[in-house]
Protein backbone atom coordinates (compact mmCIF):
# COMPACT_ATOMS: atom_id res chain seq x y z
CA UNK A 1 0.00 0.00 0.00
CA UNK A 2 1.45 3.38 -0.43
CA UNK A 3 1.83 5.68 2.55
CA UNK A 4 -1.61 7.89 1.22
CA UNK A 5 -3.68 4.93 1.07
CA UNK A 6 -1.96 3.18 4.52
CA UNK A 7 -2.49 6.80 6.70
CA UNK A 8 -6.15 6.52 4.85
CA UNK A 9 -6.85 3.55 6.08
CA UNK A 10 -5.66 4.05 9.73
CA UNK A 11 -8.26 6.71 9.79
CA UNK A 12 -10.88 4.56 9.16
CA UNK A 13 -10.05 1.90 11.03
CA UNK A 14 -9.77 4.37 13.95
CA UNK A 15 -13.25 5.01 13.85
CA UNK A 16 -14.72 1.21 14.09
CA UNK A 17 -14.35 -1.09 17.22
CA UNK A 18 -13.66 -4.35 16.17
CA UNK A 19 -16.34 -6.42 15.32
CA UNK A 20 -17.46 -9.89 16.26
CA UNK A 21 -17.23 -11.28 12.61
CA UNK A 22 -13.56 -11.09 11.91
CA UNK A 23 -11.83 -13.09 10.01
CA UNK A 24 -8.25 -14.52 8.96
CA UNK A 25 -7.53 -15.98 5.53
CA UNK A 26 -4.93 -18.64 5.48
CA UNK A 27 -4.57 -21.40 2.97
CA UNK A 28 -6.43 -25.09 3.33
CA UNK A 29 -4.83 -26.67 6.42
CA UNK A 30 -4.29 -30.18 5.92
CA UNK A 31 -3.12 -30.41 2.26
CA UNK A 32 -1.98 -27.51 1.01
CA UNK A 33 -0.52 -24.58 3.32
CA UNK A 34 3.23 -24.64 3.75
CA UNK A 35 5.39 -24.00 6.52
CA UNK A 36 6.67 -21.07 6.08
CA UNK A 37 2.45 -19.80 5.64
CA UNK A 38 1.47 -21.60 8.17
CA UNK A 39 4.19 -19.82 10.61
CA UNK A 40 3.21 -16.82 9.40
CA UNK A 41 -0.77 -17.21 10.40
CA UNK A 42 -0.01 -18.92 14.08
CA UNK A 43 1.99 -15.91 14.63
CA UNK A 44 -1.22 -13.77 13.31
CA UNK A 45 -3.56 -15.53 15.49
CA UNK A 46 -1.21 -15.53 18.49
CA UNK A 47 -1.21 -11.97 18.02
CA UNK A 48 -4.60 -11.86 18.31
CA UNK A 49 -5.40 -13.96 20.76
CA UNK A 50 -3.22 -11.56 23.20
CA UNK A 51 -5.05 -8.51 22.41
CA UNK A 52 -8.31 -10.56 23.61
CA UNK A 53 -9.66 -9.93 19.83
CA UNK A 54 -12.23 -12.72 18.35
CA UNK A 55 -10.92 -13.82 14.80
CA UNK A 56 -12.26 -16.71 12.90
CA UNK A 57 -10.01 -18.84 10.50
CA UNK A 58 -11.19 -19.59 7.51
CA UNK A 59 -8.93 -21.71 4.79
CA UNK A 60 -9.40 -21.19 0.96
CA UNK A 61 -7.18 -22.96 -1.73
CA UNK A 62 -6.75 -19.25 -3.17
CA UNK A 63 -5.50 -17.06 0.13
CA UNK A 64 -2.44 -16.25 -1.32
CA UNK A 65 -4.45 -14.25 -4.82
CA UNK A 66 -6.82 -12.89 -2.51
CA UNK A 67 -4.35 -11.43 -0.39
CA UNK A 68 -3.49 -7.56 -1.27
CA UNK A 69 0.28 -7.91 -0.84
CA UNK A 70 0.26 -11.43 -2.27
CA UNK A 71 1.32 -12.71 0.95
CA UNK A 72 -0.72 -14.85 3.62
CA UNK A 73 -2.45 -14.44 6.22
CA UNK A 74 -4.98 -11.52 5.90
CA UNK A 75 -7.59 -10.27 7.60
CA UNK A 76 -10.73 -9.10 6.60
CA UNK A 77 -12.54 -6.63 9.18
CA UNK A 78 -14.78 -4.58 8.59
CA UNK A 79 -14.52 -3.63 5.46
CA UNK A 80 -10.73 -3.60 5.30
CA UNK A 81 -8.24 -6.08 4.28
CA UNK A 82 -4.72 -6.23 5.60
CA UNK A 83 -2.18 -8.79 5.30
CA UNK A 84 1.42 -9.64 7.38
CA UNK A 85 2.10 -8.80 10.79
CA UNK A 86 3.38 -5.65 10.48
CA UNK A 87 0.55 -4.11 9.19
CA UNK A 88 -1.67 -5.77 10.99
CA UNK A 89 -0.17 -4.68 14.17
CA UNK A 90 -0.12 -1.01 12.86
CA UNK A 91 -4.25 -1.69 11.65
CA UNK A 92 -4.76 -2.64 15.25
CA UNK A 93 -2.84 -0.26 17.02
CA UNK A 94 -4.64 2.33 15.41
CA UNK A 95 -8.10 0.50 16.55
CA UNK A 96 -6.76 1.38 20.19
CA UNK A 97 -5.33 -2.23 21.19
CA UNK A 98 -1.43 -2.12 21.43
CA UNK A 99 0.85 -5.01 23.11
CA UNK A 100 4.04 -2.78 23.10
CA UNK A 101 3.20 0.41 24.77
CA UNK A 102 3.96 0.04 27.76
CA UNK A 103 7.85 -0.24 26.53
CA UNK A 104 10.22 2.63 26.74
CA UNK A 105 12.22 3.75 22.99
CA UNK A 106 14.86 1.61 23.71
CA UNK A 107 12.99 -1.33 24.01
CA UNK A 108 10.88 -0.49 21.28
CA UNK A 109 14.14 -0.42 19.21
CA UNK A 110 14.99 -3.78 20.82
CA UNK A 111 11.86 -5.56 19.84
CA UNK A 112 11.47 -4.00 15.99
CA UNK A 113 15.73 -5.23 15.68
CA UNK A 114 14.79 -9.15 17.05
CA UNK A 115 11.54 -9.27 15.10
CA UNK A 116 13.79 -8.42 11.78
CA UNK A 117 16.29 -10.85 13.20
CA UNK A 118 13.56 -13.91 12.91
CA UNK A 119 12.29 -12.62 9.68
CA UNK A 120 15.52 -12.41 8.09
CA UNK A 121 17.01 -15.67 9.55
CA UNK A 122 13.72 -18.32 10.34
CA UNK A 123 11.69 -17.04 7.27
CA UNK A 124 14.17 -17.20 4.98
CA UNK A 125 15.55 -20.77 6.25
CA UNK A 126 12.09 -21.97 6.20
CA UNK A 127 11.54 -20.92 2.83
CA UNK A 128 14.97 -22.13 1.28
CA UNK A 129 14.60 -25.20 2.97
CA UNK A 130 10.25 -25.41 1.32
CA UNK A 131 11.98 -24.23 -2.05
CA UNK A 132 15.43 -24.37 -2.79
CA UNK A 133 16.50 -28.28 -1.22
CA UNK A 134 15.83 -30.81 -4.15
CA UNK A 135 14.76 -33.37 -0.98
CA UNK A 136 12.08 -31.45 0.73
CA UNK A 137 11.00 -29.62 -2.79
CA UNK A 138 10.34 -33.28 -4.97
CA UNK A 139 8.72 -35.02 -1.33
CA UNK A 140 6.38 -32.47 -0.13
CA UNK A 141 6.38 -28.75 -1.43
CA UNK A 142 5.53 -29.51 -4.99
CA UNK A 143 2.81 -31.93 -4.57
CA UNK A 144 0.90 -29.72 -1.63
CA UNK A 145 1.65 -26.19 -2.81
CA UNK A 146 -0.52 -27.36 -6.32
CA UNK A 147 -2.82 -30.04 -4.41
CA UNK A 148 -6.07 -28.10 -5.08
CA UNK A 149 -5.32 -27.33 -8.68
CA UNK A 150 -5.66 -30.03 -11.87
CA UNK A 151 -2.89 -31.32 -13.96
CA UNK A 152 -1.20 -29.26 -15.61
CA UNK A 153 -1.55 -25.81 -13.06
CA UNK A 154 -0.46 -27.86 -9.74
CA UNK A 155 2.96 -27.66 -11.61
CA UNK A 156 3.05 -24.80 -13.64
CA UNK A 157 2.17 -22.70 -10.26
CA UNK A 158 4.90 -24.39 -8.20
CA UNK A 159 7.24 -24.19 -10.52
CA UNK A 160 6.74 -20.54 -10.90
CA UNK A 161 6.51 -19.91 -6.93
CA UNK A 162 9.67 -22.23 -7.16
CA UNK A 163 11.70 -20.01 -9.41
CA UNK A 164 10.56 -16.88 -7.66
CA UNK A 165 11.74 -17.81 -4.86
CA UNK A 166 15.11 -18.97 -6.28
CA UNK A 167 15.13 -15.32 -7.64
CA UNK A 168 14.92 -13.93 -4.14
CA UNK A 169 17.29 -16.32 -2.25
CA UNK A 170 20.01 -15.17 -5.07
CA UNK A 171 19.41 -11.76 -4.87
CA UNK A 172 19.63 -11.46 -1.13
CA UNK A 173 23.02 -13.56 -1.06
CA UNK A 174 21.27 -17.04 0.00
CA UNK A 175 21.46 -18.49 -3.46
CA UNK A 176 24.97 -20.35 -3.07
CA UNK A 177 24.14 -21.66 0.85
CA UNK A 178 24.43 -25.17 1.83
CA UNK A 179 21.83 -26.63 3.81
CA UNK A 180 24.62 -27.37 6.67
CA UNK A 181 25.08 -23.98 6.64
CA UNK A 182 21.31 -22.61 6.41
CA UNK A 183 20.90 -24.36 9.48
CA UNK A 184 23.95 -23.30 11.31
CA UNK A 185 22.21 -19.96 10.45
CA UNK A 186 18.92 -21.39 12.07
CA UNK A 187 20.68 -22.70 15.48
CA UNK A 188 22.77 -19.06 15.82
CA UNK A 189 19.53 -17.29 15.42
CA UNK A 190 17.82 -20.03 18.26
CA UNK A 191 21.06 -19.36 20.42
CA UNK A 192 20.55 -15.31 19.83
CA UNK A 193 16.48 -15.69 20.96
CA UNK A 194 17.30 -17.89 23.82
CA UNK A 195 19.90 -15.71 25.11
CA UNK A 196 17.40 -12.40 25.09
CA UNK A 197 14.40 -14.74 26.53
CA UNK A 198 17.02 -15.92 29.27
CA UNK A 199 14.79 -17.00 32.19
CA UNK A 200 11.83 -14.81 31.49
CA UNK A 201 8.53 -15.70 30.64
CA UNK A 202 8.24 -13.05 27.78
CA UNK A 203 10.82 -11.43 25.59
CA UNK A 204 9.62 -8.00 27.73
CA UNK A 205 8.77 -8.01 31.16
CA UNK A 206 6.01 -10.07 31.86
CA UNK A 207 3.57 -9.07 28.84
CA UNK A 208 3.50 -10.98 25.78
CA UNK A 209 4.25 -8.54 22.88
CA UNK A 210 3.99 -8.86 19.29
CA UNK A 211 7.62 -10.68 18.91
CA UNK A 212 6.42 -13.06 21.60
CA UNK A 213 3.83 -13.99 18.76
CA UNK A 214 6.02 -13.88 16.51
CA UNK A 215 8.36 -16.55 17.40
CA UNK A 216 6.12 -18.67 18.62
CA UNK A 217 4.21 -18.76 15.26
CA UNK A 218 7.83 -19.78 13.84
CA UNK A 219 8.93 -22.11 16.71
CA UNK A 220 5.53 -24.00 17.06
CA UNK A 221 5.60 -24.61 13.32
CA UNK A 222 8.60 -25.65 13.14
CA UNK A 223 8.33 -27.96 15.94
CA UNK A 224 5.06 -29.51 14.91
CA UNK A 225 5.67 -29.74 11.02
CA UNK A 226 6.48 -33.14 9.43
CA UNK A 227 9.48 -33.17 6.72
CA UNK A 228 12.37 -35.13 5.41
CA UNK A 229 14.53 -34.83 8.23
CA UNK A 230 13.81 -33.59 12.08
CA UNK A 231 17.37 -31.65 11.32
CA UNK A 232 15.35 -28.02 11.79
CA UNK A 233 13.27 -29.31 14.65
CA UNK A 234 16.22 -30.55 16.33
CA UNK A 235 18.38 -27.09 15.86
CA UNK A 236 15.30 -26.07 17.98
CA UNK A 237 14.87 -28.53 20.53
CA UNK A 238 18.24 -27.80 21.52
CA UNK A 239 17.20 -24.57 23.93
CA UNK A 240 15.21 -25.71 26.21
CA UNK A 241 13.90 -21.92 27.40
CA UNK A 242 12.51 -21.70 24.02
CA UNK A 243 10.49 -25.17 24.39
CA UNK A 244 8.80 -23.95 27.62
CA UNK A 245 8.20 -20.71 26.10
CA UNK A 246 6.27 -22.03 23.40
CA UNK A 247 4.63 -24.77 25.53
CA UNK A 248 3.46 -21.40 27.76
CA UNK A 249 1.88 -19.77 24.95
CA UNK A 250 0.22 -22.74 23.51
CA UNK A 251 -1.34 -23.20 27.07
CA UNK A 252 -2.73 -19.48 27.69
CA UNK A 253 -3.76 -18.29 24.31
CA UNK A 254 -4.48 -21.82 22.65
CA UNK A 255 -5.95 -24.29 25.18
CA UNK A 256 -7.88 -21.64 27.24
CA UNK A 257 -5.71 -22.31 30.71
CA UNK A 258 -5.07 -19.12 31.97
CA UNK A 259 -7.13 -17.01 30.32
CA UNK A 260 -7.82 -13.56 31.82
CA UNK A 261 -4.12 -14.56 34.24
CA UNK A 262 -1.32 -12.71 32.65
CA UNK A 263 1.90 -14.63 34.37
CA UNK B 1 53.05 -14.48 13.94
CA UNK B 2 49.66 -15.58 11.53
CA UNK B 3 50.23 -16.15 8.37
CA UNK B 4 49.90 -12.88 6.38
CA UNK B 5 45.77 -11.67 5.76
CA UNK B 6 45.40 -9.77 3.12
CA UNK B 7 41.95 -7.77 2.21
CA UNK B 8 40.50 -7.02 -1.51
CA UNK B 9 38.34 -3.95 -1.61
CA UNK B 10 36.82 -0.84 -2.88
CA UNK B 11 38.81 2.27 -2.08
CA UNK B 12 38.24 5.31 0.16
CA UNK B 13 37.47 8.69 -1.02
CA UNK B 14 35.88 12.04 0.86
CA UNK B 15 37.82 11.27 3.95
CA UNK B 16 36.64 7.25 4.12
CA UNK B 17 38.76 4.75 3.82
CA UNK B 18 36.54 2.74 1.74
CA UNK B 19 33.09 4.05 0.24
CA UNK B 20 31.87 0.65 -0.31
CA UNK B 21 29.71 -0.80 2.87
CA UNK B 22 30.49 -4.02 3.10
CA UNK B 23 34.24 -2.99 2.91
CA UNK B 24 34.13 -0.92 5.32
CA UNK B 25 32.71 -3.23 7.62
CA UNK B 26 35.82 -5.73 7.51
CA UNK B 27 38.19 -2.41 7.83
CA UNK B 28 36.50 -1.25 11.20
CA UNK B 29 36.50 -4.50 12.34
CA UNK B 30 39.95 -5.67 11.92
CA UNK B 31 40.90 -2.05 13.58
CA UNK B 32 38.64 -2.91 16.41
CA UNK B 33 40.27 -6.60 17.08
CA UNK B 34 43.52 -5.97 16.33
CA UNK B 35 43.77 -7.86 13.00
CA UNK B 36 47.00 -7.19 10.59
CA UNK B 37 45.10 -6.90 7.86
CA UNK B 38 47.11 -5.41 4.48
CA UNK B 39 44.47 -3.85 2.45
CA UNK B 40 44.67 -4.29 -1.56
CA UNK B 41 42.81 -1.36 -3.18
CA UNK B 42 41.37 -2.18 -6.32
CA UNK B 43 42.42 0.15 -9.14
CA UNK B 44 42.59 0.23 -12.93
CA UNK B 45 45.16 -2.68 -13.41
CA UNK B 46 43.77 -6.40 -14.30
CA UNK B 47 45.58 -7.47 -10.73
CA UNK B 48 42.89 -9.34 -8.26
CA UNK B 49 39.39 -9.70 -8.75
CA UNK B 50 36.51 -7.41 -8.50
CA UNK B 51 33.71 -9.97 -7.90
CA UNK B 52 32.73 -10.72 -4.53
CA UNK B 53 34.40 -7.90 -3.01
CA UNK B 54 35.42 -7.37 -0.06
CA UNK B 55 37.45 -10.46 -0.26
CA UNK B 56 39.92 -11.80 2.26
CA UNK B 57 42.90 -13.99 1.19
CA UNK B 58 45.27 -16.07 3.71
CA UNK B 59 47.83 -18.55 2.65
CA UNK B 60 44.99 -21.44 2.26
CA UNK B 61 41.75 -20.17 2.26
CA UNK B 62 39.82 -17.24 0.16
CA UNK B 63 36.40 -15.92 2.02
CA UNK B 64 33.89 -13.55 1.08
CA UNK B 65 30.95 -11.71 2.11
CA UNK B 66 31.61 -9.77 5.97
CA UNK B 67 29.58 -12.28 7.82
CA UNK B 68 32.01 -14.77 6.71
CA UNK B 69 35.04 -13.05 6.97
CA UNK B 70 33.92 -11.71 10.28
CA UNK B 71 33.59 -15.21 11.51
CA UNK B 72 37.06 -16.80 10.14
CA UNK B 73 39.37 -13.43 11.75
CA UNK B 74 37.01 -14.57 15.17
CA UNK B 75 38.43 -17.97 14.52
CA UNK B 76 41.80 -16.55 14.42
CA UNK B 77 41.55 -15.02 17.30
CA UNK B 78 40.40 -11.68 16.28
CA UNK B 79 37.56 -11.19 18.58
CA UNK B 80 35.71 -7.47 19.10
CA UNK B 81 33.19 -9.11 21.14
CA UNK B 82 34.89 -10.34 24.14
CA UNK B 83 34.08 -8.50 26.52
CA UNK B 84 30.09 -8.47 25.29
CA UNK B 85 27.60 -10.61 27.62
CA UNK B 86 25.82 -13.01 25.98
CA UNK B 87 22.52 -10.93 25.85
CA UNK B 88 24.51 -8.34 24.28
CA UNK B 89 25.81 -10.64 21.74
CA UNK B 90 22.36 -11.74 21.01
CA UNK B 91 21.66 -7.84 20.57
CA UNK B 92 23.98 -7.53 17.72
CA UNK B 93 22.74 -10.17 15.43
CA UNK B 94 19.14 -8.63 15.81
CA UNK B 95 20.24 -5.10 15.80
CA UNK B 96 22.54 -6.44 11.75
CA UNK B 97 19.28 -8.13 10.90
CA UNK B 98 17.45 -4.74 11.59
CA UNK B 99 20.04 -2.89 9.61
CA UNK B 100 20.11 -5.28 6.57
CA UNK B 101 16.23 -5.58 5.82
CA UNK B 102 15.31 -1.40 6.94
CA UNK B 103 18.66 0.66 6.10
CA UNK B 104 20.35 -1.35 3.77
CA UNK B 105 17.48 -1.06 0.90
CA UNK B 106 17.45 2.73 1.00
CA UNK B 107 21.68 2.96 1.00
CA UNK B 108 21.55 0.88 -2.04
CA UNK B 109 18.88 3.26 -3.29
CA UNK B 110 20.80 6.05 -2.66
CA UNK B 111 24.01 4.86 -4.48
CA UNK B 112 22.90 2.36 -7.23
CA UNK B 113 19.23 3.42 -7.95
CA UNK B 114 18.11 7.11 -7.45
CA UNK B 115 19.40 8.59 -11.32
CA UNK B 116 21.19 11.82 -10.04
CA UNK B 117 23.60 10.29 -7.37
CA UNK B 118 24.27 6.96 -9.91
CA UNK B 119 25.39 8.72 -13.02
CA UNK B 120 26.81 11.78 -11.42
CA UNK B 121 29.04 10.07 -8.60
CA UNK B 122 28.69 6.26 -7.45
CA UNK B 123 29.38 5.64 -11.84
CA UNK B 124 31.85 7.63 -12.41
CA UNK B 125 33.89 6.71 -8.90
CA UNK B 126 33.69 3.28 -9.55
CA UNK B 127 34.61 3.56 -13.23
CA UNK B 128 37.97 4.79 -12.60
CA UNK B 129 38.82 2.31 -10.93
CA UNK B 130 38.00 -0.56 -13.04
CA UNK B 131 39.86 -1.18 -16.16
CA UNK B 132 38.53 -0.33 -19.51
CA UNK B 133 36.58 -2.17 -20.84
CA UNK B 134 35.01 -4.09 -17.77
CA UNK B 135 34.64 -0.08 -17.11
CA UNK B 136 31.63 0.19 -19.16
CA UNK B 137 29.89 -2.86 -17.89
CA UNK B 138 30.19 -3.32 -14.60
CA UNK B 139 29.18 -0.46 -12.82
CA UNK B 140 25.66 -1.06 -14.89
CA UNK B 141 25.35 -4.83 -13.52
CA UNK B 142 26.21 -3.75 -9.84
CA UNK B 143 23.42 -1.35 -10.50
CA UNK B 144 21.03 -3.45 -11.59
CA UNK B 145 21.63 -5.84 -8.94
CA UNK B 146 21.23 -3.38 -6.15
CA UNK B 147 17.58 -2.60 -8.07
CA UNK B 148 16.72 -6.20 -8.07
CA UNK B 149 17.39 -6.74 -4.73
CA UNK B 150 15.63 -3.85 -3.62
CA UNK B 151 11.98 -5.16 -5.80
CA UNK B 152 12.61 -8.50 -4.64
CA UNK B 153 12.84 -7.98 -1.49
CA UNK B 154 10.56 -5.16 -0.66
CA UNK B 155 8.19 -4.69 -3.97
CA UNK B 156 4.68 -6.21 -4.14
CA UNK B 157 3.34 -8.20 -7.01
CA UNK B 158 2.06 -7.78 -9.61
CA UNK B 159 3.21 -3.94 -9.70
CA UNK B 160 7.23 -4.16 -9.14
CA UNK B 161 8.05 -0.67 -9.99
CA UNK B 162 11.06 1.27 -8.13
CA UNK B 163 8.37 4.47 -7.66
CA UNK B 164 6.13 1.89 -5.51
CA UNK B 165 8.60 1.08 -2.99
CA UNK B 166 10.57 4.43 -2.78
CA UNK B 167 8.58 5.97 -0.48
CA UNK B 168 8.09 2.70 1.51
CA UNK B 169 12.12 2.16 1.82
CA UNK B 170 13.47 5.92 2.65
CA UNK B 171 10.15 5.88 5.07
CA UNK B 172 11.27 2.65 6.45
CA UNK B 173 15.16 3.70 6.56
CA UNK B 174 14.53 6.78 8.70
CA UNK B 175 12.59 4.87 11.05
CA UNK B 176 15.95 2.22 11.73
CA UNK B 177 18.23 5.32 11.77
CA UNK B 178 15.95 7.10 14.71
CA UNK B 179 15.74 3.41 16.71
CA UNK B 180 19.54 3.61 16.47
CA UNK B 181 20.00 6.87 17.44
CA UNK B 182 17.43 5.39 20.49
CA UNK B 183 19.60 2.57 21.48
CA UNK B 184 22.98 4.75 21.08
CA UNK B 185 21.47 7.30 23.45
CA UNK B 186 24.92 9.53 24.88
CA UNK B 187 27.34 6.18 25.30
CA UNK B 188 30.43 6.58 23.55
CA UNK B 189 29.67 2.85 21.26
CA UNK B 190 27.03 0.24 21.23
CA UNK B 191 27.95 -1.71 24.46
CA UNK B 192 30.29 0.66 26.55
CA UNK B 193 33.44 1.86 26.13
CA UNK B 194 34.87 -0.14 23.58
CA UNK B 195 34.07 -0.28 20.15
CA UNK B 196 32.63 -4.05 18.66
CA UNK B 197 31.27 -5.80 16.00
CA UNK B 198 27.88 -3.80 16.02
CA UNK B 199 29.82 -0.29 15.70
CA UNK B 200 31.76 -2.14 13.07
CA UNK B 201 28.38 -2.67 11.15
CA UNK B 202 26.97 0.54 11.77
CA UNK B 203 29.66 2.46 10.74
CA UNK B 204 30.33 0.68 7.41
CA UNK B 205 26.21 1.31 6.93
CA UNK B 206 26.11 5.04 7.79
CA UNK B 207 29.63 6.36 7.01
CA UNK B 208 29.30 6.08 3.14
CA UNK B 209 25.78 7.68 3.63
CA UNK B 210 27.45 10.52 5.72
CA UNK B 211 30.37 11.73 3.92
CA UNK B 212 29.56 11.20 0.40
CA UNK B 213 28.46 14.70 -1.67
CA UNK B 214 25.41 13.02 -3.41
CA UNK B 215 23.52 16.01 -5.63
CA UNK B 216 19.90 14.16 -3.87
CA UNK B 217 20.62 14.29 -0.03
CA UNK B 218 17.17 13.09 1.24
CA UNK B 219 18.56 11.01 3.91
CA UNK B 220 21.94 11.58 4.31
CA UNK B 221 19.94 15.21 6.07
CA UNK B 222 17.88 13.25 7.89
CA UNK B 223 20.88 11.49 9.27
CA UNK B 224 23.25 14.72 9.80
CA UNK B 225 20.52 15.19 12.50
CA UNK B 226 21.00 12.30 14.44
CA UNK B 227 24.19 13.67 16.20
CA UNK B 228 25.29 10.44 18.14
CA UNK B 229 25.51 9.02 14.85
CA UNK B 230 27.63 11.07 12.98
CA UNK B 231 29.54 11.69 16.39
CA UNK B 232 29.92 7.55 16.59
CA UNK B 233 31.16 7.79 12.91
CA UNK B 234 33.10 10.97 13.28
CA UNK B 235 34.58 9.41 16.61
CA UNK B 236 35.65 6.34 14.73
CA UNK B 237 37.20 7.51 11.86
CA UNK B 238 39.20 9.95 13.80
CA UNK B 239 40.48 7.05 16.55
CA UNK B 240 41.37 4.11 13.91
CA UNK B 241 41.83 5.74 10.61
CA UNK B 242 43.96 8.60 11.00
CA UNK B 243 44.79 9.67 7.53
CA UNK B 244 47.45 12.04 6.52
CA UNK B 245 46.85 15.41 4.38
CA UNK B 246 43.44 15.91 2.12
CA UNK B 247 41.65 12.55 1.18
CA UNK B 248 41.65 13.18 -2.51
CA UNK B 249 37.87 13.23 -4.84
CA UNK B 250 37.97 12.37 -8.26
CA UNK B 251 37.13 15.88 -10.14
CA UNK B 252 36.16 18.89 -8.80
CA UNK B 253 37.64 20.18 -5.52
CA UNK B 254 41.11 21.45 -6.03
CA UNK B 255 43.17 18.67 -3.77
CA UNK B 256 46.50 17.66 -4.27
CA UNK B 257 47.69 14.66 -6.39
CA UNK B 258 48.44 12.36 -4.13
CA UNK B 259 47.30 11.85 -0.43
CA UNK B 260 49.23 8.62 1.56
CA UNK B 261 46.47 7.02 4.05
CA UNK B 262 48.81 5.63 7.06
CA UNK B 263 46.56 2.84 8.83
CA UNK B 264 47.92 2.54 12.26
CA UNK B 265 46.57 0.89 15.34
CA UNK B 266 46.68 3.06 18.46
CA UNK B 267 50.03 2.50 20.51
CA UNK B 268 50.73 0.08 18.56
CA UNK B 269 53.36 -0.56 15.46
CA UNK B 270 52.63 0.73 11.89
CA UNK B 271 50.67 -2.07 9.61
CA UNK B 272 51.56 -1.41 5.94
CA UNK B 273 51.38 1.79 4.35
CA UNK B 274 48.93 2.54 1.25
CA UNK B 275 50.25 5.09 -1.67
CA UNK B 276 47.07 6.46 -3.00
CA UNK B 277 47.22 8.37 -6.15
CA UNK B 278 44.10 10.28 -7.48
Amino acid sequence: MSLVAEAFVSQIAATEPWPENATLYQQLRGEQILLSDNAASLAVQAFLQMCNLPIRVECRANAEYMSPSGKVPFIHVGNQVVSELGPIVQFVKAKGHSLSDGLDEVQKAEMKAYMELVNNMLLTAELYLQWCDEATVGEITHARYGSPYPWPLNHILAYQKQWEVKRKMKAIGWGNKTLDQVLEDVDQCCQALSQRLGTQHYFFNKQPTELDALVFGHLYTILTTQLTSDELSEKVKNYSNLLAFCRRIEQCYFEDQCKGRLS
Amino acid sequence: MAAPLELSCWGGGWGLPSVHSESLVVMAYAKFSGAPLKVNVIDKTWRGSRGDVPILTTEDNIVSQPAKILNFLRKQKYNADCELSAKQGADTLAYIALLEEKLLPAVLHTFWVENDNYFTVTKPWFASRIPFPLSLILPGRMSRGALNRILLTRGEPPLYHVNEVEAKIYRDAKECLNLLSNRLGTSQFFFGDTPSTLDAYVFGFLAPLYKVHFPKVHLQEHLKQLSNLCRLCDDILNSYFRHGPVASRPGGLPVPSAAVFLFTRRKHHLTPIILWTS
